[in-house]
């Protein structure tokens, strides 16, 4: 029998590994520039260490949702003539569809106005995801609801689980791995575009723009579930996929979250929220502040802190709605591992 | 034959080494169940391009990686033996024996029994990649190179059923290898639920898991079900000798829907073995070895 080994969902950060500071921002800003798909703004914004982040509130999957995300979009600075002729990857999270639970993955409609606003920029839109725990990809796809969406749009989909990889470095290096393997149409996207639900996670605390991108991992190279990042820290391995993927933005469904036992078993908590922004790593700081959450207690996020985005609240230039007036508490797991995240105990459930 | 049945042979025929996906460099799982099934069908002679790209993927340990041109991880090894055993294991004896080597050799890294996770984290199966903890699926396609090659007894083989009973969901069905995490239990699957079934064949299970396991499965089977869920599920019940009255009217929306979208030559490959019912070479192998 082999040796034995402890789980470690929160193990320690090798920061000595990290990169430096400023050559991280000039790494990430470099790569901004080649996709040319920002402005220039946007690099002096990130040299700088700050990010803009849109929110907009009362929507619904019903809703005006393409004009939330073209003015969204627009107010962070994208440029939507620079979208013109570019390959755009729509990312959403399918990790493990049931009909019973629309609240776990990112809604149809999310995913369709996306691909209506890349498309009417005059981006080659696809849509693609490598569901984290099942093989079935299409079952995935039919149990979500998305399959009729994108027959609906005549949207191309690529199963990222099984396609052909690309190897990339690892340029984050808070884990061991010394790269990944990108699926084809991830590594060769100009922009990957994270379109994750918000929820709650039972390990790390929060999901939404970073940690889904776990799902551009293929599963023929690294499992279901992908269980060889599981192995490297789960933190550490959100950082490094962050910092080795192609330029990459946010747009979360925050229409019909998750809390509680997330980010499979949790309980619906509508909020009616989307919100977006060029910096994943400041999206998903707003985020934790609706949900009521310190996001330096959220691993992967203080490792990106001032690395791959801002997390201060000063450094976040808030587009759109103030996220102050619309916090709502998530409730958490009562677990040791989560209770740092919270202020409240109260909020902690079995 | 159905329409249908001929169609998807047919092209399986025309290059049964083949990928997830048309035009995709050829794949280990796919080209083997392509394989797999035109042999079952009597197209055996099609099929020979498999061995010839199995002969050529082999590496040096033994193992056979997910595509000829990626060495790793070794997860389809299982897949490769099967298939050497069941076409020609006179002419591939020195084949089979490598890839059986780096198969006992191979483990899952077991974890220390935590009351956060529901299954037996120290049985040793088989795990996805390298380094990390054994799953259901690849657990699966291991015992069943283990029962190709008449190793029922093994040792690995042996735990190798404990484990897929313990991974069994306590009210039928299985996950993709979790039981409960955080005193949750989490919602059964149908394709890997079809899988641990098949290779559960012919084994009994006092705790009444397994029997929950096909009443569930059997339940769950319908119209949406897509194809490659279908025809694992569908192996799973034939195995156990459950009838499944509407499985050629499954079968034929499952193959429609791939026809129109994705046109994938893997789930093709898995319908036209589902065809064969229960005489899927995947269920004669659980027929060969089943203990006394």
């Amino acid at each position: 029998m082999s040796e034995q080994r402890k789980p470690e969902p929160f193990s320690t950060v090798p920061r000595l590994q990290l990169p430096n500071v400023n050559r991280r921002t000039l790494i990430v800003g470099g790569g901004l520039a080649a996709a040319g798909i920002v402005l220039a703004s946007q690099i002096r914004e990130l040299t700088r260490g700050r990010a803009s982040v849109f929110v907009a509130k009362n929507q619904k999957y019903d809703g005006p949702l393409v004009q939330t995300m073209r003015d969204g979009l627009i107010a962070c600075g994208l440029v939507p003539d620079q979208i013109k002729g570019k390959r755009i990857l729509l990312k959403p999270n399918l990790v493990e569809p049931s009909r019973d639970a629309p609240h776990m993955t990112t809604h149809p409609a999310i995913i369709l106005a996306a691909a209506e606003v890349f498309r009417t920029w005059g981006g080659d839109v696809i849509v693609g995801e490598g569901p984290g725990h099942v093989r079935d990809t299409e079952m995935a796809l039919v149990e979500s609801g998305v399959a009729d969406a994108l027959d609906s749009m005549h949207l191309p989909f690529s199963d990222l689980n099984y396609e052909e990889v690309v190897w990339t470095p690892n340029r984050g290096r808070a884990s061991k791995l010394p790269g990944f393997f990108f699926p084809r149409s991830v590594a060769e996207a100009d922009l990957v575009v994270s379109l994750p639900k918000m929820k709650t996670h039972h390990w790390v605390g929060v999901t939404a723009a970073m940690k889904n991108l776990y799902g551009v991992i293929p599963g023929i190279k690294y499992g279901w579930p992908k269980n060889v990042l599981h192995h490297n820290g789960i933190p550490e391995t959100v950082f490094d996929i962050n910092a080795s993927l192609p330029q990459t933005i946010a747009i979360v469904d925050g229409i019909d979250c998750m809390e509680g036992d997330g980010p499979i078993m949790g309980t619906k908590k509508p909020m009616g929220l989307l919100v977006m922004g060029t910096s994943p790593t400041a999206v998903d700081a707003t985020i934790c502040r609706l949900m009521d959450v310190n996001p330096q207690q959220v691993p992967y996020l203080a490792l990106a802190a001032n690395r791959l985005g801002p997390l201060d609240k000063r450094l976040i230039d808030q587009r759109g709605e103030a996220w102050e007036p619309l916090q709502s508490t998530f409730q958490m797991l009562d677990k040791p591992h989560l209770r740092a995240l919270v202020r409240h105990r109260g909020v902690l459930v079995s | 034959m159905d329409d249908w049945l001929q169609t998807v042979l047919d092209d399986l025929a025309k290059s049964s080494a083949c990928g997830y996906l048309p035009q995709q460099t050829a794949a280990t799982e796919p080209s083997v169940l392509a394989a797999l099934a035109l042999n079952g069908h009597g197209r055996t002679e099609a099929a020979q391009a498999v061995l010839d790209y199995l002969a050529r993927a082999q590496q040096t340990d033994g193992s056979v990686g997910v595509r000829a041109t990626e060495a790793t991880p070794g997860w389809p090894t299982s897949l490769a033996v099967i298939a050497w055993q069941l076409f020609a294991a006179d002419q591939h004896q020195g084949r089979i024996a490598r890839g059986m080597k780096w198969i006992s050799g191979m483990h899952g890294e077991t974890l220390e029994r935590s009351p956060e996770m529901g299954h037996n984290t120290l049985l040793d199966g088989w795990p996805w990649a390298a380094g990390t903890h054994s799953w259901l699926e690849p657990t699966a396609f291991h015992l069943l190179a283990y029962r190709a090659v008449k190793q029922r007894s093994h040792p690995r083989a042996a735990e190798a059923v404990r484990l897929l009973i313990d991974r069994q969901l306590p009210d039928g069905g299985c996950n993709y290898g979790n039981t409960t995490v955080l005193g949750q239990t989490l919602r059964p699957h149908v394709q890997p639920t079809g899988i641990a079934l098949l290779a559960l064949a012919g084994e009994s299970d006092p705790s009444g898991r397994m029997e929950k396991s096909l009443t569930w499965l059997k339940w769950s089977l319908g119209s949406r079900t897509t194809a490659s869920s279908l025809s694992w599920a569908l192996h799973g019940l034939h195995a156990h000798g459950r009838e499944v009255p509407q499985a050629a009217e499954l079968l034929r929306g499952a193959y429609q829907r791939v026809q129109s979208h994705d046109q994938s030559p893997h789930k093709f490959a898995l319908l036209a073995l589902a065809a064969l019912g229960e005489q899927s070479p995947l269920i004669g192998i659980t027929r060969m070895d089943t203990p006394a």
